[in-house]
């Protein structure tokens, strides 16, 4: 077979092979049957499984993290939304302006959004860190649902929100029936990338964390900081079994595609 | 003939821009009035005000006798045809026909009823179930406009219905629009760019350009007496010069008679003398252009359409006589 690009095609394997053989070696070593995180494995078993499973910080961790994603992203959702109608269908001045502090927080760096958000709600405000971090991960997913949905309420043709009213439809009635059905892929792809987004964030984590409110990927940084035995691999194997799981289901629902292609227009 | 709509003294005004500067308009009950001029003359603007899609900056719109300016579309009970046919994508070709009638709580047998009854109106009963991105230019079209005829609307408006459709398709559709309307009677308004499309379809045409109304009529009286510049140069008077006495004149290419031996036209009508500077081939015709000096003094550049003989003589260069009958000049107004 003639490779047509060589350089390229070259440094497009190196670059696989760069983040994907590191995956292999922990997702390896999550099956060992010995103690310490070493490769090649020593032997095969699902120990480390059973001990990530039954280790209540790690689950304890978990259940947070799910409950601040999916909170979160609800959140993010019924902000974004009618923000991206208002910009894209509305008549309010300065659009541009509007839709940049919506995307201001891909841009401004976490630590600061962090640190602010400590200073001035958990200190000024005496918010508690759940509600702070839920406030801080909505903010940083605001991005995704005002780009993502934006993309597919820009493809819909605004004749059709016309036609409803048209035929008899009010407003309401009309974006229920017509609008939102047809924003629904883009939405869906909106929630995905930013329950992963929060899922896996560990700067704004890390520095609004408490004692009684931990993350999973904080709780697992700090297990390792401590013990280094195969138990992490494991909790991290079954993290990417999960996403992989997830991928899919927006493979097939959506499209990587249409997701990703959401971000760049 | 009673009155279905009516525009008094409407304008509308995007920031410096009057895109409809106060214009009257009556649209005639059953019958179908095109609303016909080149594009920024304000005639898809003046449907929108009418359809309820944008509201007038001054004016009243009165529709069925009742002062409708300011009622959403969603109150007014008109069907409309978008450009663009504007089909809902998630729902079926029945359930698009079906949404208006679903909306005014129509019971689903009865329903059922009229969403067939319509396509089979438009000769789409078969595709009942697909969705319409399956369905061809043409078949998306008759969808739109059994979308629209299905809520019984007090006026039919169709957005340049035509423009996204192919030649040949074009034509058959016009006869088709006619069909449903004389089958319906529905009050048509209908906007278009293409004066023979409007020419063929009217029962009342309205010329619009910049805003304003240049002429209203039934297409022959509109077609054969012009009442300017602007809608005889719109419906393809090539010829325009100056009488003797000033009157402003109109001669369409077909009218105008090019001779190299004995002179053209008629001594009560127009002769002019002139030199031929180009003969286009057309295959039926020859377009013949002829640079000549009319009564005023005036230099003229003339289109002749003339009948190809086979034995064409003329030729560029040659001093010819271009003429028409008095019956064949159309006197203009300004």
């Amino acid at each position: 077979m003639k490779v047509r690009r060589p350089v390229a095609s070259a440094l497009a394997v190196a670059g696989y092979i760069v983040m994907i053989v590191p995956i292999l070696f922990v997702v390896a070593t999550a099956f060992t049957g010995g103690e310490t995180l070493r490769f090649p494995p020593e032997g095969v078993s699902l120990r480390w499984f059973e001990a990530a499973l039954s280790y209540e910080p790690f689950i304890g961790a978990l259940v947070s993290s799910l409950q601040l994603a999916v909170l979160a992203t609800v959140l993010a959702l019924l902000v974004g939304v009618p923000v991206t109608l208002a910009i894209h269908r509305g008549h309010i001045p300065g659009k541009g302006l509007v839709e940049g502090l919506f995307l201001s927080p891909l841009i401004v760096p976490e630590l600061v959004v962090g640190l602010a958000l400590y200073q001035q709600l958990m200190i000024g405000l005496r918010l508690d860190n759940f509600e702070t971090l839920l406030i801080g991960h909505t903010v940083l997913m605001l991005p995704y649902a005002v780009r993502v949905t934006g993309a597919s309420l820009a493809l819909a043709d605004p004749a059709l929100e016309e036609a409803a009213r048209g035929l008899g439809a009010s407003p309401l009635r009309a974006f229920f029936t017509v609008t939102l059905p047809l924003l629904r892929p883009g939405i869906f792809s909106a929630a995905l990338l930013s329950f992963v987004t929060s899922f896996n964030n560990v700067p704004l984590s890390l520095l609004l964390q408490s004692r009684d409110f931990r993350t999973l990927p904080v709780t697992m940084l700090d297990y390792v900081q401590q013990s280094y035995d195969p138990m992490v691999a494991a909790m991290a194997t079954l993290i990417l079994a999960a996403t992989i799981v997830v991928a899919v289901i927006a493979e097939r629902t959506v499209g990587f595609a249409k997701i990703f292609g959401g971000i760049n227009r | 003939m009673s009155i279905a709509a009516e525009f008094s003294g409407v304008s509308q005004v995007f920031g410096d821009f009057t895109a409809v500067d106060s214009i009257d308009l009556a649209i005639t009950e059953g019958k179908l009035t095109t609303l016909l001029g080149p594009s920024g003359c304000g005639k898809t603007t003046s449907l929108r005000m009418l359809a309820g899609y944008s509201a007038p900056s001054s004016g009243t719109i009165t529709i069925a006798g009742v002062d409708s300016t300011r009622t959403p579309p969603e109150k007014r009970g008109l069907g409309m045809v978008f450009q663009s046919y504007a089909l809902f994508p998630h729902m079926s070709v029945a359930e698009n026909v079906g949404y208006g009638l679903k909306l005014r709580r129509v019971p689903a047998a009865e329903r059922q009823k009229t969403v067939m009854e319509t396509l089979d109106l438009v000769g789409l009963a078969h595709l009942a179930g697909s969705k319409p991105k399956k369905l061809s230019g043409g078949q998306q079209q008759r969808v739109a406009l059994a979308r629209a005829i299905a809520i019984k609307p007090k006026l039919l408006l169709l957005d340049e219905p035509l423009s996204n459709l192919d030649a040949r398709l074009r034509v058959q559709m016009r006869a088709e629009i006619r069909r449903i309307q004389s089958e319906t009677g529905l009050t048509v308004v209908l906007v278009t760019h293409d004066q023979d499309e409007a020419l063929e379809m009217s029962d009342d045409m309205v010329l619009m350009r910049a805003g304003r109304i240049m002429q209203q009529g039934s297409p022959q009286d509109v077609f054969r007496s012009p009442a300017n510049r602007f809608v005889a140069d719109f419906l393809g008077y090539e010829n325009f010069v100056t009488a003797a006495d000033g009157r402003a004149i109109a001669i369409r290419p077909e009218h105008l008679e090019v001779s190299a031996a004995t002179p053209a036209g008629s001594a009560d009508g127009l002769r002019l003398t002139g030199t031929i500077t180009d003969v286009a081939f057309r295959g039926v015709d020859l377009l013949v252009t002829v640079d000549a000096v009319d009564d005023s003094g005036a230099s003229v550049r003339l289109l002749s359409d003339v009948r190809s003989t086979g034995v064409d003589t003329l030729a560029v260069g040659d001093t010819v006589t271009v003429g028409a009958a008095r019956g064949r000049l159309v006197a203009l107004a300004d």
